[in-house]
C-alpha cells in the first residue's frame, strides 16, 4: 500500500475527490491545444475520456503527470496540489500507460514491471553492493510483486520474454503491469484498445474491471465507443480542447453535439466512428498540431 | 580605452576563427544530432592543403594573387576529406545509437591527425616525397603573402594586425555567403527543411543524402578559410591545431545556439571576445594567457546551467 | 569463407575425414622436424624432435583438429553431438592454415630466401593445407542445445580450471615473448582455438557452465591472477607491465560503469584518475609534495576517493540534466581544465599546488607497518619483487571494483540505468529518478577512478601533467568500445589487448596512434557492442535485427535470473 493511504482515507471521509484538475490550459506558443478544462475523477470511478483527433486528450494526459507544464491550472490528488515533475506525480499515486507503448524493448517482462517499483523501493548504492539485508528484502520482494502483477494482468506465462518479442496485445497489458507496479491509487490509460480486436478488447474491459475492484480509480482514453459506454461510470467529451460534455454515458451517447463531432456516424452498428482511421499507428504527437 | 580596442580586436579576430569553425558543427548538428568531432582535423587539413598549394605551386612567392589559389587548395582538401568522413563512416551509423558515431568522430580525429603527422611529406609505407614536403612532425612555418601579412597597422593608440584584418573579413564575407546560400537557394532551403523534420523533407522530395553531403561540405569550405587565416595569423600549422580549436569552436557553437547558423557566428564572436577580455583584465595569478584556454569550457559550463538553448536558441518544448 | 561447391561436397564428403585426420598427422610430423634453417629466426625452430614454442601451437591445433574429427565421425562422437564439429573444424582449418602461411613467409624474409624453409615446414604447411581441403568436404549437422549438456559437477569444475591455468600461463608466455613475429603468430593460435572453440559450441558451453558454477569460476579466475607472479621466477621485468595493466583495467572498469552501464559518454575520465593520483602525491611523503598533512595511507586512498568524487559531482550536476551529447564535450573540456590546472598552479600562474609541468617526483613506496612495497618480499620460495607487490594490490582494487561494478548492476539500480538507456522519458514517467543514477554513475565512476589513480602515483613514482591528456581518456573509451561495454569479462579483455600489444609490437610504434583511431572507425561499423558483448547491449546496437531479439532471448533470461 502507499504511504499516503491514512491521508487518502481522510481525504475520503471528508468527501474530497481523488483526482481534481482545475481550469487547465495548455497554450503551444500561439496554439491553445487545451482550454481551461476541468475534470473530476472519484475514488474507484472508471472514467472515459473521449473526442475526435487532435482534441487535445493525449496532451491533457501529459499536463495531469507532469511531462508538460500546464500554462494555467491546477491538478490535485486527494486535495494535495501535484508540481509539474513526473516523478512527483507518480509518487504521489497516478500511473499511466503511452498511445504509443513506451515498454522497455530490450528487457524482459519481468524486469519491465520490476522498474515500475522503483519508487516504492529505496535500496541505496551501499546496500546493493553490500548485499545488506534491506537490499535483499526488496530484491525479493520486488521479484514477487512484480511476478504477481504479471499473473494478475494475464502474462503469467510471459515473464523470461523480451518486451520486443511479445504481441501487441501483450506489450499494451505488460505496460498495464508496470503502471499498476508503482502502487496507484488512480491509473491512465492512453488508447489501451487499439489495434485490439474484439476478443482482446473484452479482455481488456476485464482487466480495467479488475483493476478497479482493488479499489484503484481509471481514467481512460478511447475512440471504441461500445467499450466506454460499457466501462465507464461517467464520460467527459473533449473536443478542440475544450470540455463539450461531462456525464453518463447515457447522457453524452445521445447528445446530439457528440454525435456530430463525430461527424454522425451512427454508434449502434459495428462501424467505427469516422475517424476510426486512427489505429495504432498514430503517434503521441497527435493532439499537438 | 586603447588597450580595451586593443583586446576587443584581437578578440573579434580570434572569435572569427571560431564562427568560421562553428559553423560546420552547428549545420551538421542541426540535421543529424551528430557532433562531428573530427571537424577539428577538417578546419587543420584545410591549412596544410592551402600549404601545400603554396608550397607545390608557387615555392618562394608571396604575391597576393596566390592567396585565392591557396583558398582553393584548402577549400579542396577539407571538402574532400569531410565528404569522405560522411559517405565511409558516418552514413552506415545514420541509425545507431548515439554513442556509436561520437566514438567513430573520435576514431577519424586520431586517424587524421596521424595520418597528417606520418605522411605529409611521404607517401605510405615509402619515402617518396615528390614534392619536397616539410616534415608534419614539427611546426612548419606558413608562408606570407604580401598586404595580408606585413607590419601592422597603427590606428591612434591601437595596433591592428592585417591578419586580424583578413580574418574578419573573411568572416563577413563568408557570412555573407552563407546567408544568401541557406535562405536564398534551393539547396539551402532543403538543408533547412532537414534539420526541421529529416521524414517529412524526404517525403516531399527532397534528396536528404545529398543534402547531407552538402551540410558537410559547407562546413568544411568554411573551416578550410578558417586553416587559412588561422596558418597566416600564427605564421605556423601544425598537425595538432584543430584539437583545441575544434573543442573551443564547438563551445561557440553552443553559445550561440546549437543548430542556429546565425548563432554560431555570433557564438564564435563572443567566444573570442570574452577569451581576450578575460586574458587581459582578470587580475592575479588567474589572468594572462596560462589560463585562457580554460575560459572557454568555464563558460561552456555556465551556458549549460543558466540557458541551454544558446544565445540564439529556442527553449525547445519536449513533445512527450 | 571459401567453400566448395554442394556438388563436389556430396559428392566427395566420405573423404573428409581420412583427408582430415591425414592433414592433423602430417601437422604434427612436420611440427617435430625442423622447420628453419636458420634459428635466430622465430625462436629457434630449427631443432627436430625438440619443438620450438610456435611447434608446439601448430601441435596443439593438430590435436584439436583430430579431436574434433573424431567427434564428427568416429569414436567420439557421444562429444559429437554437443558440438558443432563441422563449424568448428571448419574455423580451425582456416587459421591453421593462415598461421603456417605466416611462418613460411615469415621464415623467408626474415631468414632471406625460401630455402631456409625446411622439409618440416613444408610438411606442415602441407597438412594444414589438406586439413583445409578436408574441412570443406565435411557435412554439416544438428546438434543439441548446449544449455541442456549437463556433465557431473567435477568435470565442470575441472574444465574451469583446466581454462584458467591455461589462461595463466598463456598469458605469462604472452609476456615472456620478444619476438614480435612470435607474438603475432601466438595471437593468430589463440584467435584459431579461440574462434574454433566458439563455432564448435564450446564457449557457449562455457557460458551456461560459468552461470551455473559462478562462485567457483570467479575463485578460480582470482587464484589464478594472484599467482601470476610466482610464474615470473623472480622476475620483476614482465610485473611491470602487467601492473600497468591493471591500473588501465581498474581505470576503464570505473569508466565502463559510466560508460557501460549509464549509457553516458565521459570524454574526461582521465582527469579522474589524474585526480586522485595528484591527491596521492600531495599528501605523500614525497619532498616535493605541497601540502603538509601526512595521513596514513588508507586516509589518502579515502580523500583522494572523495574529492574526485566531488569532482565528478561539480561537472556532473549541471551537465547531466542537459542532452548526452553536450556530456562528451563538457567532460572533454573539462579533462582539459584539469591538465591545464594542474600545469598552471606552478606559483606563477597560481598558487603553487602541483609544481606545474614538473609535477610531482620522488614519491615513495607504500608502507604498512614493516611491509615496505619497494623491497622484495618472499611467497612460496618465489621473490616477489616491488612491481609484483604493487601489482597484487592492484589486483585487490580491481577484484573491488569488478565487485562494486557487477552488484550495482544486478540491483535496482542497474534496473534503472537499463530503463535509461531503453526510454529516458518513460523511465521518468514511471518514477525512476534519471538525474540521480546518471549522477549516481558519474560519481561512482569518479570515486573508483580516485582510488586506483592514489595507488598509480606511488607505483609510477611522480605525478605529472602530461600523464593525463585527452588521448588517455580516449584509449580507456577504447579499451571498453573493443572488449565490450557494459560487461566485465569484456573490458578486461580490451585493457589486456590496448595495453599489452604496443609493449609487445614495438614495431608498430609508429603506426600505433593511426591504427588505434581506425580500429574505433571500424569496431563502430562492424561491431559496436565489442569482443564480448553483453547480449542486451548487442541488441541495442542492432536494433533492427528482430531475429536476433529472438534467439538472444533465453540467454538474457539467464542473465537476469543470476
Amino acid at each position: 500500500m502507499t504511504a499516503t493511504t491514512e491521508a487518502a482515507a481522510a481525504q475520503r471521509a471528508a468527501g474530497v475527490p481523488l483526482l481534481q484538475a482545475d481550469g487547465v490550459t495548455m497554450r503551444f506558443g500561439g496554439l491553445t491545444a487545451v482550454n481551461n478544462v476541468s475534470m473530476t475523477v472519484n475514488e474507484g470511478e472508471i472514467l472515459g475520456l473521449i473526442g475526435p483527433n487532435g482534441a487535445g486528450k493525449t496532451t491533457f494526459f501529459n499536463c495531469l503527470t507532469g511531462l508538460y507544464k500546464p500554462t494555467e491550472g491546477q491538478v490535485r490528488l486527494s486535495g494535495v496540489e501535484l508540481p509539474p515533475k513526473p516523478r512527483a506525480v507518480v509518487k504521489a499515486g497516478m500511473a499511466r500507460t503511452f498511445q504509443n507503448i513506451r515498454l522497455f524493448a530490450n528487457m524482459t517482462a519481468l524486469e519491465n514491471v520490476m522498474v515500475g517499483r522503483y519508487c516504492r523501493t529505496s535500496s541505496g548504492a551501499i546496500t546493493s553492493i553490500l548485499h545488506g539485508p534491506k537490499f535483499r528484502r526488496e530484491e525479493a520482494e520486488t521479484r514477487a510483486r512484480a511476478q504477481e502483477l504479471l499473473d494478475f494482468v494475464g502474462l503469467h506465462d510471459s515473464t523470461e520474454h523480451l518486451a520486443r518479442n511479445m504481441p501487441y496485445g501483450n506489450q499494451r497489458r505488460l505496460e498495464i503491469a508496470r503502471a499498476l507496479a508503482t502502487d496507484p491509487r488512480l491509473v491512465l490509460l492512453d488508447e489501451p484498445t487499439a489495434g485490439m480486436n474484439p476478443l482482446e478488447t473484452r479482455q481488456a474491459s476485464d482487466l480495467i474491471f479488475k483493476i478497479r475492484d482493488t479499489g484503484l480509480a481509471v481514467v481512460v482514453i478511447e475512440h471504441d465507443m461500445r467499450f466506454i459506454f460499457n466501462l465507464c461510470d461517467r464520460v467527459l467529451c473533449l473536443v478542440r480542447g475544450e470540455t463539450l460534455i461531462v456525464g453518463t454515458p447515457e447522457e453524452v451517447q445521445s447528445d446530439p453535439r457528440v454525435i456530430e463531432a463525430y461527424l454522425g456516424t451512427g454508434l449502434d452498428d459495428d462501424d467505427e466512428p469516422a475517424d476510426g482511421a486512427d489505429g495504432p499507428g498514430t503517434d503521441d504527437t497527435e493532439d499537438t498540431p | 580605452m586603447d588597450t580595451f580596442i586593443q583586446q576587443l580586436i584581437n578578440g573579434l579576430s580570434l572569435g572569427s576563427l571560431y564562427a568560421l569553425i562553428a559553423v560546420g558543427y552547428t549545420v551538421v548538428y542541426g540535421i543529424l544530432q551528430l557532433i562531428n568531432f573530427a571537424h577539428g582535423e577538417v578546419f587543420m587539413i584545410g591549412a596544410f592543403g592551402a600549404l601545400s598549394t603554396s608550397l607545390v605551386l608557387f615555392r618562394g612567392t608571396t604575391a597576393l594573387w596566390t592567396l585565392p589559389v591557396m583558398i582553393i587548395g584548402a577549400v579542396i582538401a577539407s571538402v574532400t576529406t569531410a565528404v569522405l568522413m560522411e559517405r565511409f563512416a558516418y552514413r552506415p551509423l545514420r541509425h545507431a545509437p548515439r554513442l556509436a558515431p561520437l566514438i567513430t568522430a573520435i576514431g577519424i580525429s586520431v586517424f587524421l591527425q596521424e595520418l597528417v603527422r606520418l605522411n605529409y611529406n611521404q607517401v605510405p609505407f615509402t619515402s617518396w616525397n615528390p614534392f619536397d614536403l616539410p616534415d608534419a612532425k614539427s611546426i612548419i612555418p606558413f608562408p606570407s603573402i604580401d598586404v595580408v601579412t606585413g607590419p601592422a597597422i597603427q590606428m591612434g593608440g591601437v595596433t591592428i594586425q592585417r591578419e586580424a584584418i583578413f580574418t574578419i573579413g573573411a568572416l563577413i564575407v563568408c557570412s555573407a555567403l552563407l546567408w544568401w546560400f541557406i535562405n536564398h537557394t534551393k539547396m539551402g532551403h532543403g538543408m533547412q527543411a532537414v534539420s526541421q523534420d529529416q521524414d517529412t523533407a524526404r517525403l516531399m522530395g527532397i534528396n536528404v543524402d545529398r543534402i547531407i553531403v552538402v551540410a558537410f561540405a559547407l562546413g568544411a569550405v568554411l573551416a578550410a578559410v578558417a586553416g587559412v587565416a588561422q596558418g597566416l595569423q600564427n605564421h605556423n600549422i601544425n598537425f595538432r591545431m584543430g584539437f583545441l580549436a575544434g573543442l573551443k569552436a564547438f563551445v561557440a557553437a553552443v553559445l550561440g545556439g546549437i543548430g542556429n547558423v546565425a548563432g554560431a557566428v555570433v557564438g564564435g564572436l563572443v567566444l573570442g571576445v570574452i577569451e581576450a577580455m578575460a586574458t587581459q583584465y582578470i587580475p592575479g595569478q588567474f589572468g594572462g594567457s596560462p589560463w585562457k584556454d580554460v575560459w572557454a569550457f568555464v563558460l561552456l559550463i555556465l551556458v549549460l546551467v543558466f540557458r541551454p538553448q544558446g544565445l540564439l536558441g529556442e527553449k525547445a518544448v519536449d513533445r512527450a | 569463407m571459401i567453400t566448395f561447391p554442394p556438388a563436389i561436397v556430396a559428392k566427395h564428403s566420405a573423404k573428409a575425414l581420412p583427408m582430415g585426420l591425414a592433414g592433423a598427422g602430417l601437422l604434427v610430423i612436420g611440427s617435430l622436424l625442423s622447420w628453419s634453417y636458420d634459428s635466430q629466426v622465430l625462436g629457434d625452430l630449427s631443432i627436430a624432435f625438440n619443438p620450438g614454442g610456435l611447434q608446439i601451437m601448430a601441435i596443439a591445433l593438430a590435436l584439436l583438429a583430430i579431436i574434433l574429427l573424431l567427434a564428427h565421425k568416429g569414436p567420439l562422437t557421444s562429444l559429437g553431438q554437443w558440438a558443432d564439429t563441422e563449424r568448428g573444424v571448419h574455423a580451425l582449418a582456416d587459421w591453421t592454415l593462415i598461421f603456417m602461411a605466416v611462418v613460411v613467409v615469415t621464415i623467408t624474409a626474415e631468414a632471406g630466401g625460401l630455402i631456409n624453409v625446411q622439409p618440416g615446414c613444408w610438411i606442415s604447411l602441407l597438412g594444414a593445407v589438406l586439413l583445409f581441403l578436408a574441412s570443406r568436404l565435411l557435412l554439416a549437422k544438428k546438434t543439441r542445445d548446449l544449455a541442456e549438456a549437463v556433465l557431473p559437477g567435477w568435470v565442470e569444475i575441472l574444465a574451469i580450471v583446466v581454462i584458467m591455468a591455461a589462461l595463466l600461463f598463456g598469458t605469462a608466455y604472452a609476456l615472456s615473448l620478444a619476438d614480435a613475429m612470435v607474438f603475432v603468430l601466438f595471437l593468430v593460435f589463440v584467435t584459431g582455438m579461440a574462434i574454433a572453440g566458439t563455432r564448435a559450441g564450446l564457449m557457449s558451453w562455457l557460458g551456461h557452465v560459468s552461470l551455473r558454477r559462478k562462485r567457483e569460476l570467479i575463485l578460480a579466475a582470482f587464484a589464478v591472477a594472484f599467482c601470476f607472479p610466482l610464474t615470473q621466477g623472480g622476475s620483476d621485468a614482465n610485473m611491470s607491465i602487467a601492473s600497468q595493466v591493471l591500473v588501465f583495467a581498474a581505470a576503464a572498469m570505473g569508466l565502463n560503469i559510466v560508460v557501460g552501464l549509464a549509457g553516458l559518454l565521459d570524454l574526461g575520465y582521465i582527469a579522474f584518475l589524474g585526480s586522485g593520483a595528484y591527491v596521492g602525491a600531495t599528501l605523500s611523503s614525497s619532498g616535493f609534495a605541497t601540502i603538509g598533512w601526512k595521513p596514513p595511507f588508507f586516509v589518502v586512498v579515502l580523500v583522494a576517493a572523495c574529492f574526485t568524487a566531488t569532482l565528478g559531482l561539480i561537472i556532473g550536476a549541471p551537465t547531466l540534466r542537459v542532452s548526452g551529447d553536450y556530456l562528451a564535450i563538457v567532460t572533454l573540456g573539462f579533462g582539459e581544465i584539469f591538465r591545464l590546472t594542474m600545469f598552471n598552479l606552478d606559483g606563477n600562474n597560481g598558487p603553487d599546488l602541483t609544481h606545474g609541468p614538473n609535477g610531482i617526483p620522488a614519491i615513495p613506496d607504500l608502507s604498512f607497518g614493516s611491509f615496505n612495497f619497494g623491497d622484495t618480499h618472499v611467497l612460496l620460495g618465489v621473490p616477489i619483487a616491488r612491481f609484483s607487490n604493487y601489482y597484487l594490490l592492484l589486483l585487490l582494487l580491481l577484484a573491488f571494483i569488478i565487485l562494486v561494478f557487477h552488484r550495482l548492476n544486478t540491483s535496482r539500480i542497474g534496473r534503472g540505468w537499463v530503463a535509461i538507456r531503453e526510454d529516458e522519458k518513460a523511465a521518468e514517467a514511471m518514477g525512476v529518478n534519471v538525474f540521480g543514477l546518471k549522477l549516481l554513475a558519474f560519481a561512482t565512476g569518479a570515486f573508483l577512478a580516485g582510488m586506483a589513480g592514489a595507488i598509480k602515483a606511488h607505483q609510477d613514482v611522480s605525478v605529472t601533467p602530461d600523464q593525463y591528456i585527452f588521448l588517455e581518456s580516449a584509449f580507456l573509451l577504447a579499451a571498453i568500445v573493443l572488449g565490450g561495454m557494459g560487461t566485465i569479462v569484456g573490458v578486461l579483455v580490451g585493457a589486456v589487448i590496448l595495453k599489452l600489444l604496443p609493449e609487445k609490437l614495438r614495431f608498430f610504434a609508429d603506426y600505433r596512434l593511426l591504427l588505434f583511431g581506425l580500429l574505433l572507425v571500424l569496431m563502430m561499423r562492424f561491431r559496436p557492442e565489442g569482443l564480448v558483448a553483453s547480449r542486451r547491449r548487442q541488441l541495442e546496437f542492432h536494433e533492427e535485427d528482430e531475429e536476433l531479439a529472438v534467439r538472444v532471448e533465453g540467454d538474457i533470461a539467464e542473465e537476469v535470473q543470476g
